[in-house]
């Protein structure tokens, strides 16, 4: 099944879906207007920037130090929690257990993301890879 | 903020406070772990610099979608390969991930 249709299909994510590195490309199902998806995957794409920069200086630090390749992020709310694995992004409500199945199951289904993932998911969109992705 | 409380979750390989500023105040490493006081000062860094943006941002999509439930803020986590960094206010921890249970360690730092 595929991750958006099986985050969708447990009780307490509001939003699921899948968000480009450019930002402008996303699809989702849920509670969200296209508008608050579009935004949505901006967000998700800023917040994967900026912690893979962050991840990059740490590396000069410590090489292998376990935190790269990022694998993802989570804003936790008080009421609703977002979380971002890979190019995959949910809406999650703050219910007992919910966050550790749905990062379960993000993990799982996604898989170890990857050091090149920006360069790969930005050549599954179609666009031209050796392009600046910063 | 018990530091030692926060190894006791499963899987904590560090437990550090920081000043709102970013500067590592105290800390605490599992034996045997590579993580050192170094990484911990720039983690620390990168926590206030996160927990402020997610801050930002849940105000912003509050105001802007009219949606609830985002604020307060209660942490923020950054997901590496082998473990996470789990912060909220001016403390973190991180967790290996294969043993990591974030609604826990978020509980624990509301704690």
């Amino acid at each position: 099944m595929h991750i958006v249709k099986q985050l969708m299909a447990i009780p307490g994510v509001i939003a699921a879906g899948e968000y480009a590195y450019r930002g402008d490309r996303y699809s989702y199902q849920g509670a969200l207007t296209d508008e608050f998806a579009r935004m949505a995957s901006i967000l998700c794409r800023a917040n994967t920037l900026s912690v893979n920069m962050q991840s990059e200086m740490l590396d000069s630090f410590a090489e292998n130090s376990g935190l790269r390749p990022v694998q993802g992020w989570i804003v936790r709310g008080a009421e609703v929690t977002v979380c971002a694995v890979g190019n995959y992004f949910s809406f999650i409500e703050n219910r007992d257990e919910l966050l550790n199945d749905v990062m379960t199951i993000m993990r799982a289904k996604v898989g170890d993301v990857q050091d090149d993932l920006l360069v790969n998911l930005y050549a599954r969109l179609g666009g031209d890879t050796r392009e600046a992705l910063y | 903020m018990d530091l030692q409380k926060l190894m006791d979750l499963p899987g904590t390989l560090a437990a550090f406070t920081y000043t709102d500023k970013g500067e590592l105040q105290s800390h605490l490493l599992r034996e045997g772990t590579e993580l050192s006081e170094e990484m911990l000062d720039l983690l620390s860094r990168s926590c206030v610099a996160n927990l402020a943006i997610a801050g930002l941002e849940a105000r912003g999509w509050e105001s802007l979608t009219g949606q609830t439930g985002f604020q307060p803020l209660k942490g923020f986590s950054v997901v590496g390969l082998e473990w996470s960094v789990v912060a909220d206010g001016n403390c973190g921890v991180v967790v290996r991930n294969r043993d990591v249970d974030y609604e826990a360690t978020f509980k624990a730092l509301q704690a």
